[in-house]
């Protein structure tokens, strides 16, 4: 037993419990804090959004006299299913890019210009001409093709300049931003329709182009849920498969772990970044497409000033799961149930949403450090299992690392 | 003219002491991706200060009294407030990344993620809206020509409209703060000694330099001035008003801050350069650069869109040629480890 | 100052450990006023925990140090610069982009009631002291634009800056040339003629014969024993040092070269930080079942040479030939299908620290169809493949073949690239300082693999800055200095002043494009 919990995954998957408990833990103390202090919300309501914060999920309104009732929600459980698409997805993406050495904050980017890319496909090719069918998957490849595009520019900068990732993905996010906006700008596809969706995009089922359902509203009615978290699914032990057993995922975590053992071994560490950042791009860019092609959400266009979330929160669901591509599926579905849960605080109670934001955001800040603390750990066995041998010091490769 | 000044001014001064603020971290060895959630707390930590005054009437009362001295001293307070809430805003990402020796760069995404969900959270509880407002504030600070004792008509010629009329105090401190700081971090023991951390603290702690306190000292004024610039940036093109963003501008200083390659001097080029197009792009259709009546940018018809994102290609662009001859901190980035030498 | 005691730095009974081992066991270090005291020891062997303790880096768990007689506590480095203790690292601990003034007074300015610096009064008394001991710096240069030798001196300087009676030099000749090394020698006889005590440390015999009155031996963080240079021998500190009576010299048969396996003619690679060609129009060849060794000071163009030749960097002209094809401008895997290579910098180019020991077993191989079948990794034959070279090999490590590279001690580090390089069964073999930070066993040890595979008849060329390893383990020498090759040698007929001569420039043969 206690080796079970000294092994390297139990200590991974304790560092990613405690965290998620820690920002939880935080977000009620929160919700506790302004509950007592504001006036009209009090103990009482305090300690529902308290409820909420942890099981929100499950619940199921509030009953005739007002008190919350609980209990399996298939819309909830089924909006959260549909939501976990596209941060999967980033998560996907930032996790693969960090696996081969690069941390991919350009998801956002990716992600817009995927968003773009399907939408305009989507909603420019008539469905009275081409079948449905063939409008969606080419709207995806485009989607996935567009985030792919985006991601390689910051590799290709990265490879063949040694410009900074960070520092590239975060200039191209916001290059992005207005390339989207500009594009939207002068479509044709703003909702004219409705007077209430002034700056948001057509639906893709304007044009009749939706993804499969394949059955999955009759198990959770009332929701969004489709096909798409199968794919996301698929994607996932794709890329566990790709990264783990396959001679390229090696070459890519090669140059990822060190540029220069990789280029030593004929690994052509330069080829390798780029595809690296393309494929974070591409999955970035299928998530969006994903959500958007569900035929139910809408894109808001005039986007300039702010980067979507989804693709930052790839960065909390990557950091969770360690950046192991199935864990990514568990701490994507994660996310959505926080951003479930943040709706009902909003429907129930006089809390706001943004309270799960925060919560994500203390798990983030925690997750810095949660590397730190296993890394510790497994310094320590590593130390007691050779014990009569002389030990180098800690080896100083950071210096030869490139700069942050 | 004037206006285009003015309008610059407004954007490139903030824009300036964000990205002193940048440099202060990362002359020091700590990466402050965090520069855009700091200003959003500021800024809001700012506003509410604001507000509340407000709401006490002591500004109503000051107005009335044509007490103009106390309205300034009331936002000199404001930035201070701003600045210090700032700082203890960055005391989370000093702690992580030294301390801790936790990834900066994951750090500075947990304070950005974490300003404006904690901000929006409490302005929807405060205000029951997604906007924290108040009202005339902006005006109340802004100073007119009739505080001098001009009349409503009186031209001051170019250089006065330009620089005393309808302008901001805090506009003038950011310089002179930007001055006073930039000669530290250049001509004194402390700056010697700070930026001696960023470039090898390995060296710096064997010569009897305590790498840890300077490098909290460095994120601790990064903290202050971002959270001063995301209060001016709010007051002076935002109204004073606080809404759990800041448009990116933090990314922007940023841009500007490498752009600036790590240098005072060039920051300040940049930041003029930058908010002239963040000036462009916000009052594009409305600027007559001549005053004939012409509006030549909106006449030649590029999108606003361009301006926006011509800061962000520029940096890029700039990257690409000097990349190799980068100025970078030598050891930004890397948590520094006293055992480990 | 008080006179009373015969020491003036005592460190007794030192005992410093760290997880899972004791790097400094009940150590004492007496340092007599005015001597020069030299601490000897292999890599690993403590002095420098010694050292980190007596500068209050580290604190150890038992033992005491004194100053003059009295007990001391030394917190941090600046309790030691109080104390009068300065310190010259083996690294150097300069600020590059700062000019050598600032980085002089660094962490002792001297500043007006604001807080602003007064270089003033600081450039004059440098100046004085610079050309009171000779010590000839340029105060405004950058230390990124001056050389290794002249960085040093803004070390010295900048202990004597702060007054410091108690000079410690770590491993200071590694990066000097004889000549430059000489200087230093006189320097620090100065130091002590005046009165100032010094610790020198060192593993290098001659120079701690050369210039030290009185020799400390640390061995595996033991402490063995002080002994007066003028009473022992070298082979008599060799054996304290390692333990056991060493072989000085590598025991091999004359060689019996073949035919030519590398050639390389009029070969020139860029520099990575100057204008001009950091290897310039050189020519020669290697053959089979010799080893070649290519001998020079550090940043004489060995490393890009080596670089040039594996691919790693590009050439900017010339020809290499392998075994008979013209790899000018091959990819890094062609080259590698004739040679394998053993780097220089094992953490940097030898190995991914981050991927366990069978992984890096296969990072030249990977490809290969025993290991990977349609881009699959055949998972099972790797692990078996890996545990046959750890167990032919006698690679050391915590958890086999699944043990994080980073948690490998160097030697063992060393011994799985060793192992993976000469496994590959190239008809080349590049070594670049292949012993570097090992301790004598390791060093033995990899001098006989390199000779038994020159027996075999591969080719070996070998680049080293250890005069002693070049003398012993090659069958010819070509010395490199300042990026051309400036003489051949015959290591049974040369001797080690001649190839410190051509090493430094002082000498140069004109050596044509063809071996002799």
């Amino acid at each position: 037993m206690k080796k079970f919990l000294r092994s390297e995954g139990m200590t991974k998957l304790l560092a990613s419990l405690i965290s998620i408990l820690a920002g939880l833990l935080f977000g009620g103390i929160l919700v506790l804090i302004v509950g007592l202090t504001s006036g009209n919300i009090g103990f009482s309501g305090a300690l529902e959004g308290l409820q909420l914060i942890f099981a929100g999920i499950l619940s199921t309104g509030r009953d005739a006299v007002g008190t919350l009732t609980w209990g399996f929600n298939p819309s909830s459980i089924g909006n959260m299913l549909f939501r976990a698409v596209p941060v999967i997805m980033t998560g996907l993406s930032v996790a693969v890019a960090y696996k081969t050495g690069l941390f991919n904050i350009g998801a956002p980017g990716q992600y817009l210009m995927g968003t773009m890319a399907s939408l305009m496909i989507a909603l420019s090719i008539p469905t009275s001409v081409v079948p449905a069918w063939i409008v969606w998957t080419l709207a995806f490849l485009c989607g996935i093709l567009a985030g792919a595009l985006w991601g390689a520019i910051p590799g290709l900068l990265k490879a063949f300049l040694n410009i900074n990732e960070v520092i590239a993905c975060i200039m191209t996010n916001w290059i992005a931003a207005n390339v989207v906006t500009w594009a939207f700008e002068i479509s044709p596809f703003k909702n004219n329709v409705e007077s209430t969706k002034l700056g948001y995009i057509l639906k893709t089922s304007y044009n009749g182009v939706q993804t499969a359902k394949l059955g999955l509203d009759s198990i959770f009615t009332g929701s969004q849920i489709n096909a798409g978290i199968l794919i996301a699914i698929i994607a996932a032990v794709a890329m566990y498969v790709l990264m783990n057993k396959t001679t390229m995922g090696y070459e890519l975590k090669a140059c990822g772990a060190n540029r220069h053992a990789a280029r030593y071994a004929g690994i052509r560490d330069k080829r390798n970044i780029v595809i690296s950042m393309a494929i974070a791009g591409a999955l970035a860019g299928a998530g969006a497409s994903l959500y958007y092609l569900s035929g139910n959400t809408e894109f808001f266009w005039n986007t300039y000033q702010s980067l979507p979330g989804e693709g930052f929160n790839g960065i909390p669901v990557a950091l969770l799961a360690l950046n192991n591509p199935i864990g990514v599926i568990f701490s994507g579905i994660f996310m959505a149930m926080l951003d479930i849960v943040g709706l009902q605080l909003t429907k129930l109670t006089a809390y706001n949403e943004y309270i799960t934001d925060v919560i994500i955001s203390v798990i983030v800040y925690l997750a810095a450090f949660s590397q730190l603390i296993r890394l510790l750990i497994g310094r320590r066995q590593q130390f007691k299992r050779i014990p009569d041998k002389v030990i180098t010091a800690p080896v100083d490769d950071k210096k030869g690392g490139e700069k942050k | 003219m004037t206006f285009l000044i003015q309008q610059t001014l407004l954007y490139a001064v903030p824009l300036m002491i964000v990205a002193l603020a940048g440099v202060f971290a990362e002359r020091s060895g700590i990466i402050n991706l965090a520069l855009e959630g700091i200003m959003i707390f500021g800024a809001f930590m700012g506003v509410l200060f604001v507000r509340m005054l407000s709401e006490s009437a002591v500004f109503a009362a000051a107005k009335a009294a044509g007490d103009w001295m106390t309205l300034q001293g009331l936002e000199l307070i404001a930035m201070l407030l701003a600045a210090l809430f700032g700082s203890i805003f960055s005391v989370l990402l000093a702690f992580a990344s030294i301390n801790l020796r936790a990834d900066q760069t994951i750090g500075g995404t947990a304070l950005n993620l974490m300003a404006p969900a904690l901000v929006l959270f409490l302005i929807r509880m405060i205000a029951n809206q997604n906007t924290l407002i108040s009202v005339d504030a902006a005006s109340w600070f802004m100073v007119k020509k009739t505080l001098f004792g001009f009349d409503r008509t009186d031209d001051l010629g170019f250089f006065g409209n330009t620089f005393f009329d309808k302008t901001y105090i805090a506009t003038y401190i950011c310089i002179l703060l930007f001055v006073i700081l930039s000669v530290i971090l250049y001509k004194t023991k402390f700056g010697l000694r700070l930026r001696s951390c960023g470039e090898n603290p390995q060296a710096a702690d064997s010569v009897g330099i305590n790498v840890y306190r300077m490098r909290w000292s460095g994120v601790l004024i990064s903290g202050a001035l971002a959270g001063m610039g995301g209060f001016v940036y709010a007051l002076t093109t935002a109204n004073c008003t606080a809404n759990g963003d800041v448009a990116g501008f933090g990314f922007l200083a940023l841009a500007v801050m490498i752009f600036g390659n790590w240098n005072p001097l060039t920051i300040a080029g940049a930041s003029l350069l930058f908010g002239l197009f963040k000036c462009i792009a916000a009052g594009y259709g409305s600027i007559d650069l001549n005053g004939d009546g012409i509006f030549l940018l909106k006449d030649i018809g590029i999108s606003p869109n361009l301006y926006r994102m011509l800061p962000y290609i520029i940096t890029l662009i700039v990257l690409a040629f000097t990349s190799k001859s980068s100025k970078a901190p030598k050891a930004e980035g890397i948590p520094y480890d006293k055992g480990t030498r | 100052m008080a006179e009373n005691s015969e020491y003036v730095i005592e460190m007794l009974h030192i005992t410093k450990e760290f997880p899972g081992i004791r790097a400094n066991d009940d150590i004492t270090l007496q340092l007599r006023r005015g001597e020069i005291h030299a601490l000897l020891g292999e890599n690993g062997a403590g002095k420098s925990t010694l050292m980190s303790v007596l500068f209050g880096l580290y604190q150890p768990e038992k033992g005491e140090i004194r100053k003059n007689g009295e007990v001391v506590k030394i917190n941090d480095p600046n309790d030691a610069t109080a104390l009068g203790i300065g310190m010259v690292h083996q690294h150097f601990k300069l600020i590059e982009v700062f000019t050598v003034l600032d980085n002089i007074i660094l962490g002792a300015e001297t500043t007006d009631k604001l807080g602003f610096l007064k270089k003033k009064d600081a450039r004059k008394k440098v100046e004085e002291l610079s050309s009171r001991y000779g010590l000839s710096v340029d105060l405004d240069a950058k230390v990124e634009d001056i050389t290794v030798g002249m960085q040093q001196r803004v070390e010295i300087l900048k202990m004597l800056y702060r007054d410091n009676e108690i000079l410690i030099f770590d491993e200071p000749t590694a990066v000097l040339t004889p000549q430059e090394i000489d200087e230093l020698m006189a320097t620090m006889k100065e130091f002590s003629k005046e009165g100032k005590s010094i610790l020198f440390i060192s593993h290098k015999l001659n120079e701690i014969m050369a210039v030290a009155d009185r020799v400390s031996v640390l061995r595996k963080g033991k402490y063995i024993g002080t002994v007066n240079t003028k009473d022992v021998t070298k082979q008599e500190l060799s054996n304290m040092m390692v333990g056991r009576p060493v072989q000085l010299e590598v025991k091999k048969a004359p060689a019996h070269p073949g035919e030519t396996v590398l050639k390389v003619e009029n070969f020139s690679v860029p520099s990575h930080t100057h204008k001009a060609d950091a290897v310039k129009d050189v020519s020669f060849e290697v053959r089979k079942g010799e080893i070649l060794c290519i001998a020079g000071i550090d940043g004489n163009g060995q490393t890009e040479l080596i670089h040039g030749l594996t691919g790693l960097d590009k050439a900017s002209g010339g020809k290499i030939t392998l075994c008979g094809e013209d790899i000018s401008h091959s990819t890094i895997k062609r080259r590698g299908l004739w040679s394998s290579h053993v780097p220089e910098d094992r953490h940097k180019h030898g190995l991914v620290l981050d991927f366990t020991l069978e992984q890096n077993m296969v990072l030249q191989s990977y490809l290969d169809p025993r290991f990977q079948h349609g881009g699959f990794i055949k998972t099972r034959e790797i692990r078996e493949y890996a545990n046959d070279l750890i167990e032919r090999f006698d690679v050391r490590s915590g958890q086999g073949p699944v043990t994080i590279a980073r948690a490998m001690s160097g030697g063992n580090q060393q011994k799985a690239i060793i192992a993976r390089e000469l496994d590959r069964d190239k008809p080349l073999i590049i070594a670049v300082q292949p012993t570097r930070g090992l301790d004598v066993g390791a060093i033995e040890n990899i001098h006989a693999e390199l000779v038994r595979e020159r027996d075999e008849g591969k080719a070996i060329l070998l680049v080293s800055l250890e005069l002693d390893e070049v003398m012993s383990l090659s069958d010819r020498i070509l010395v490199m200095y300042e990026g051309e090759i400036v003489g051949e040698l015959d290591p049974k007929k040369t001797t080690v002043q001649e190839l410190g001569l051509y090493m430094s420039g002082a000498k140069r043969d004109k050596v044509g494009g063809e071996a002799k």
